[in-house]
């Protein structure tokens, strides 16, 4: 294991490598530049502005110091916030789209998990069908859709909770809920057929045989077998929630990082969109790395680590 | 606690060895068996039923309303839902009534003395929403079709390869996807755009990119759990080739994950769709899909409703039925599941 | 005086705010005859809430390139000019008109008695100061060298120097203080919009010693600015904040007449989920709404509503060989219905445009620039068919394909697919091929040439026609369709020349152009002058919003009782 895991960070640091290089680059063939009034720059304005910023440079210069100064921790300053250093920005950002994204999973799963183990214990019954139109009614309908609702329903209309911005646990609410269907749905509907499959197992019918209770033989046997193809496509999900939501940050106002990444790539802030990518692709395969050791833990029968055949 | 059984009960078994070979239920193949046990399935049987209509009316639909997608009649825009026979039933959604700031009813048909039914009403440049439901509906429907063919091709038989090779092989292909999902798509979208015409093809090319990769990963986890069950340490034994085992042992008991992910894909990629027109890759106006219908209709919600909600009710219907059709058939496929 | 009144002002604010305890009531400047409004306003908190769709992008004034930067800048500082209650231009940080010489071209201005937050009176060197900075090539400010090129004496020549990395001298540039309280500014040439120039964020005046004491973190948050506007802004952590707080500015030299104590400023980017946020009393003024949003408070006493000075067209590119026919052009120009476009599909208040230079924009003795040129290239479907056949003929086609680069504005799906319906019905054999990109996309297209027909507008800098006809002057950065007419340019010459002095001419002159440019060769196809609606607090009177530099002055705002 201790060998897998050195080999395993080693390939990591290779693939973040990659991923910024070839981002590097195809950012830099995408036209424009980050000036926001570039249609009003005359040639020789245009020259000074790169120059200060060191656009003038070869591509390949500028993505060398780039990678030098990445290494060294700095990762530039941003263009749309002048004076804004991108680490300093991303943390800032980083803090609200973390918290609802965990929010957001929380909740997701648990109910997610709910719907699902009770779908499979009443196979096509209403109550099954009822689950999964909840489920697939949250995947049908798109997020800013439900958001919009949400926030003049529930803001407006009954002004039951802030319609929106960011300013203490209350706030958070309308927004988790709306970033809730997604895991939701997919809890619900992999946790029903994984659990359907388990229940039809030998060792189910051996604990039923046992006189097990319904619930312990959905929780304590069937859960944890049902669990790979859910952490599968959680962790993933996770990872994209963590990094926001453009859809759900613009309608509640949140300073998340989600909306901030569209922006900065709209807009061409190469620091910005440098940072912000190194970020969500280091969280990303931590994130694979974390789902891959847990399939050992969940099925010790899994050996990714490969080795012998 | 000792029973006592009834002698009567006992009778004498009879053994006549030329009949322990015989086969007392018909012999059907597994598609027949399949379906005998969806039909089984009242839930299933339903949403077949109506995903049925749906696709139907997709084709039948556009033709049916006598009214071209594209035709724009500024004068009659805005209109609300009005259908003969139904207009006089004031709870339903189809009178042609609209209720204004005041909260008082009004026509807009009589306001403007229009003679025309619009069934499903008409958008802001007065096209009738009836004929583009429909004709979007087609659009999505392919849309989905493609995405769920890229999944089922190219997610499965790479999430199988990783899954079932491992090792080596696995960690390469794996560290691949990981660098496909690590590039903004946003910033390749762009590129493509510069590359590429707006239309079917560049969707498919832009879904191609990351599209089949979450579907490649659940595959890739169901193998590497299966792989190791007893039945495919059998086969393996037997001397069985790699792809037979793939093939015969291992696809048959992924079809829960498969199918299930595929339901997932298809929503994604109808959205994916309208952010790809919206950005100007995708189809261009005045062809619409269920997607970017949506995203038009939600500016005007609380103005002109039902030019988001109609769209948006038969997206979930066929979301819904097509899940529900999935569920039966995903039990029906499940070997364990034979009676 | 000065000293007298301002600390009568600390008294009452002390006063005020023991009474109302956290919110300080409406305290201005008592010592004058406004009781009465002194009274009603006394009742009422003189502060509000409102929202704007993005982040303050920077507050430096010289780095500033966009109208959220504008205008708080324009609420917490001033130039030699400010824009008044109409938007016009009058004499501010600068003591009265200024001299001028009979050229027109080197103005000695006298500063009045003002002093920046911090106590540092404002001097002569504060605008040198500032001005050389915003030419300096090492500041890179995009604006500094757009506003000064050509037009103050000696930016264009550093601007050069600094490109060609060569020596220049930031003492060249045409500003100078004579004395603390006397600057002198030298022209290129004359200039007829001079005022607006003034009035303009870029030219506002920096406190040397603060900037250089600050550093790098000058600007960087509201305690590393300095303010000598009607309001300072004492909540403001930098260019990503999502709320900032504007308060009255005690040491304004007009602040007797800023009734507002306080304004609090929120991000909200979706225009819907702004309204909502009105609709739940969160905020007393919303940012601009989406053009759908509007039809839904049509009529409601809450919106406000009014015309820019933004003009969108068509651009036609006449490196197409088609579109180089000015017949096709004209027929293209008059082909699709801008009365329906305006009510029925934007139905935002925006008008039908049938010109270039906008409506309620500039004046010359109270006649509209309108006025006297009237409408052009009207809707006209049998004109466009004719000249339509007219130059297919000319051609030798009978059919043409064309590709429409769409708009980036959030209406532009449904004006697009307008336009390519109109056209299409109305001109026979012409197909409308659309092409809708990101904004990044379309500037470069725009730049290459890479395009038949392309969605634009454009708003002005300063309150000038040029501001507009400046655009289509042959190769002009702006122009970028291949449009060129002798006639034009030279008109446009003189306007910025030898007419520059002289309003009547210049205005004629500009006229004329628009005349050449619309009715002779259809160079562009002018479609609507864009209005802009907010949901504003009935009771919260006296914004003013402007048609170039900042949106919004809120010097004059007060909050009303019930």
């Amino acid at each position: 294991m201790g060998r897998y895991l050195v080999q395993r960070v080693f390939y990591m640091v290779i693939t973040l490598f990659l991923i910024t290089s070839l981002t590097f680059f195809l950012m830099k063939i995408i036209p424009g530049t980050p000036f926001a009034s570039a249609n009003k720059l005359s040639p020789a304005q245009m020259e000074i502005m790169k120059a200060k910023y060191g656009l003038d440079e070869p591509v390949p210069v500028q993505y060398a110091k780039y990678i030098g100064n990445v290494v060294t921790g700095d990762f530039g300053i941003s263009f749309q916030f002048s004076n804004r250093p991108v680490s300093e920005l991303i943390v800032k950002r980083m803090g609200p789209s973390a918290q609802l994204g965990f929010q957001a999973m929380f909740i997701g799963t648990i109910i997610g998990i709910f719907l699902g183990v009770i779908a499979a214990l009443r196979q096509n019954t209403w109550v099954d069908y009822g689950a999964t139109f909840l489920a697939v009614l949250g995947k049908a309908v798109p997020s800013f859709v439900f958001a919009g609702l949400l926030q003049y329903f529930v803001g407006v209309k009954l002004g039951l909770l802030p319609v929106l911005f960011w300013k203490g646990f209350e706030y958070t609410i309308l927004p988790t809920i709306a970033l809730a269907i997604f895991p939701i749905a997919i809890t619900a509907r992999f946790m029903r057929t994984e659990m359907i499959d388990v229940l039809s197992s030998d060792y189910i019918t051996l604990a039923k045989a046992k006189g097990a209770s319904y619930f312990e033989i959905a929780f304590k046997h069937a859960l944890r077998n049902a669990l790979i193809p859910v952490i599968t496509v959680l962790g993933p999900l996770f990872v994209s929630l963590m990094t926001g939501s453009l859809v759900i940050e613009k309608i509640f106002a949140i300073p998340g990082i989600g909306e901030q990444f569209v922006t900065s790539i709209t807009l061409n802030d190469y620091p910005v969109i440098m940072g912000t990518t190194i970020l969500y692709a280091a969280l990303f395969v931590v994130i694979i790395l974390i789902v891959d050791i847990l399939y050992g833990i969940i099925d010790p029968r899994i050996r990714v680590s490969g080795g012998k055949k | 606690m000792e029973r006592k059984i009834p002698k009567e009960l006992f009778g004498q078994a009879i053994i006549d060895s030329s009949k322990s070979e015989e086969i007392n239920k018909p012999s059907l193949n597994f598609w027949q068996d399949a379906w005998l046990r969806v039909r089984k399935n009242k839930g299933a049987i339903v949403s077949l039923i109506i995903a049925a209509l749906v696709i139907i009316m997709a084709f039948v639909g556009p033709v049916i309303s006598g009214k071209e997608f594209d035709t724009q009649k500024v004068s009659h825009n805005n209109l609300p839902p009005r259908i003969q026979g139904l207009e006089n039933i004031s709870w339903l959604p189809f009178d042609g009534v609209k209720v204004n700031k005041a909260g008082k009813e009004f026509s807009p048909y009589e306001q403007r003395k229009v003679e025309e039914y619009y069934w499903f009403g008409t958008d802001a440049l007065g096209r009738d929403i009836f004929t583009r439901v429909w004709k979007g509906t087609q659009i999505s429907l392919l849309i989905a079709l493609l995405a769920a063919l890229i999944d089922m091709v190219i997610g499965v038989i790479y999430g199988a390869v990783s899954g079932y090779f491992g090792g080596r092989i696995d960690n390469i292909m794996q560290r691949i996807t990981e660098i496909l999902i690590g590039i903004p798509y946003l910033i390749v979208v762009i590129l493509m755009i510069l590359l590429l015409k707006p239309g079917i093809a560049s969707i498919v090319i832009a879904m191609t990119i990351t599209g089949w990769v979450g579907m490649s990963r659940v595959v890739r986890a169901q193998v590497l759990k299966l792989k190791e069950q007893e039945y495919v340490l059998a086969s393996r034994t037997l001397g069985n080739s790699h792809l037979k085992i793939i093939g015969k042992h291992l696809l048959p008991n992924l079809a829960g994950v498969i199918i299930i992910n595929t339901m997932f894909t298809i929503p994604s990629a109808i959205f994916n769709e309208a952010f790809l027109s919206f950005i100007g890759l995708g189809l261009q106006d005045p062809l619409a899909s269920l997607g970017t219908l949506i995203d038009e209709g939600f500016k005007v919600l609380r103005l002109h409703p039902y030019q988001m909600i109609i769209p948006a009710i038969v997206i979930s219907t066929i979301m819904i039925t097509f899940n529900l059709l999935a569920d039966g058939l995903r039990d029906a496929l499940d070997p364990k599941m034979r009676d | 005086m000065k000293k007298s009144k301002y600390s009568l002002l600390l008294v009452l604010t002390l006063v005020f705010s023991l009474i109302l305890a956290a919110c300080s009531g409406g305290n201005e400047g008592a010592d004058n005859s406004k009781e009465e409004e002194n009274n009603a306003a006394s009742d009422v908190p003189q502060e509000f809430k409102m929202l704007d769709s993005s982040e303050i992008p920077t507050m430096d004034t010289v780095l500033a390139e966009g109208s959220t930067s504008f205008t708080y800048i324009g609420n917490v500082g001033e130039g030699l000019y400010r824009l008044d209650k109409d938007g016009k231009p009058v004499p501010a940080m600068s003591d009265g008109e200024p001299k001028v010489n009979d050229d027109k071209t080197v103005f000695t201005f006298t500063l009045r008695d003002a002093k920046w937050s911090n106590g540092d009176p404002v001097t002569a060197q504060d605008f040198v100061f500032a001005w050389q900075r915003a030419i300096d090539p090492k500041t890179a400010s995009p604006y500094g060298p757009y506003m000064m090129g050509g037009k103050i004496k000696g930016a264009a020549e550093i601007t050069q120097a600094g490109a060609d990395k060569k020596e220049y001298d930031l003492n060249t540039l045409g500003v100078k203080a004579i004395d603390d309280k006397t600057l002198e500014v030298t022209l290129e040439k004359p200039v007829v919009y001079w005022e607006d120039l003034f009035a303009f964020p870029t030219f506002y005046p920096q406190n040397q010693k603060f900037v250089e004491e600050k550093g790098e973190a000058f600007a960087s948050n509201a305690e590393n600015l300095l303010y000598n506007g009607p309001f300072k802004m004492t909540k403001w952590e930098g260019t990503d904040a999502q709320e900032w707080v504007l308060e009255k500015n005690p040491d304004y030299w007009d602040a007797e007449n800023v009734k507002m104590e306080k304004i609090t400023v929120n991000v909200v980017k979706d225009s819907g989920s702004a309204v909502n946020a009105f609709e739940a009393g969160e905020t007393d003024m919303t940012g601009l709404l989406s053009s759908d949003l509007v039809p839904q408070y049509e009529g409601d006493e809450r919106m406000m509503s009014w015309l820019d000075a933004s003009v969108f067209w068509l651009k036609m590119n006449q490196k197409n060989e088609a579109l180089a026919n000015v017949n096709i052009r004209k027929a293209i120009a008059m082909a699709f219905n801008k009365e329906d476009l305006a009510t029925s599909i934007l139905s935002n208040g925006s008008v039908p445009a049938n010109y270039m230079v906008p409506k309620e924009f500039v004046n010359l003795d109270g006649k509209d620039f309108r006025e006297a040129n009237g409408d052009m290239l009207v809707y006209n479907v049998e004109e466009a068919k004719k000249h339509w056949e007219a130059g297919l003929k000319e051609l030798g086609k009978t059919e043409l394909t064309i590709r429409y680069l769409g708009g980036d504005t959030e209406a532009s799906k449904k004006i697009d697919a307008y336009m390519k319906n109109q056209l299409e019905t109305n001109l026979e054999g012409l197909t409308v091929e659309l092409e809708s990109v990101p904004f990044a996309v379309r500037l470069e297209r725009d730049n290459a040439m890479d395009y038949d027909l392309q969605m634009a507008g454009w708003g002005p800098d300063y309150g000038n026609a040029i501001s507009f006809a400046d655009l289509w002057v042959t190769n002009g950065g702006s122009n970028r369709m291949g449009y060129t007419n002798e006639k034009y340019d030279e008109l446009i010459k003189k306007a910025q020349g030898e007419l520059a002095t002289k309003p009547k001419e210049n205005f004629e002159a500009l006229q004329e152009a628009e005349r050449i440019l619309l009715e002779e060769d259809a160079g562009i196809a002018p479609v609507y002058q864009r209005a802009s609606n907010i949901l504003i607090n009935p009771n919260l009177k006296g914004l003013v919003e402007y048609q170039y530099g900042p949106d919004y002055s809120f010097k004059w705002m007060t909050m009303q009782g019930e």
